[in-house]
């Protein structure tokens, strides 16, 4: 039992730091470097750094409320 | 109410200081446009990193859990012989 938790903790940071690392490297640091540096290829353009947060935001949002919605109606149901 | 003061500071102030760094141009503006953004993204980082972190930190009490499944036993015993009914287990 706690060496599943340990387990899903740990991949939990390590998803968050790799999403920190590239994110920065991509947002910060990339602008500053020549266009003509091999490491340009790892990453996609720059507006896709706006585009996925923005549609990943959205998702949950669309989530969140269908899982309200379905609350809601499930609640309802249950009334009469 | 404190709290939502406090908050709603440290937007403020962290809005003023992205433009003023927006109106005078000491990073290249398109650096500047993508800040909010990356703020954003940094902070669901951390809550997903102090998540993880808390879960891995998370003490488990093997002792206590055994006195407390023998705490239950004996409840239900007790409670059963004075007429409780027990309908799910």
């Amino acid at each position: 039992m706690g060496l599943a938790d340990r387990a899903v903790g740990f991949l939990l940071s390590f998803i968050s730091l790799s999403i920190f690392t590239y994110y920065t490297f991509w947002v910060i640091i990339l602008p500053f470097v020549d266009s003509d540096h091999f490491i340009h290829q790892y990453f996609p353009p720059l507006e896709y750094a706006i585009l996925i947060p923005v549609f990943a935001g959205v998702t949950l949002l669309f989530f969140l409320c269908v899982f309200i919605g379905m609350v809601i109606l499930k609640s309802k149901k249950k009334k009469p | 109410m404190r709290h939502v003061i406090k908050i709603i500071t440290i937007l403020v102030a962290i809005s003023a200081i992205w433009i003023g760094l927006l109106q005078t141009a000491v990073i290249p503006n398109s650096h500047t446009w993508l800040l909010p953004i990356y703020l954003v993204v940094l902070l669901g980082c951390y809550g997903l990193l102090m998540v993880g972190v808390g879960l891995m930190r998370f003490p488990t009490c093997p002792q206590e859990a055994m006195l407390l499944q023998q705490d239950i036993i004996e409840a239900k015993e007790f409670l059963k012989q004075k007429g409780v009914d027990f309908g799910s287990d």
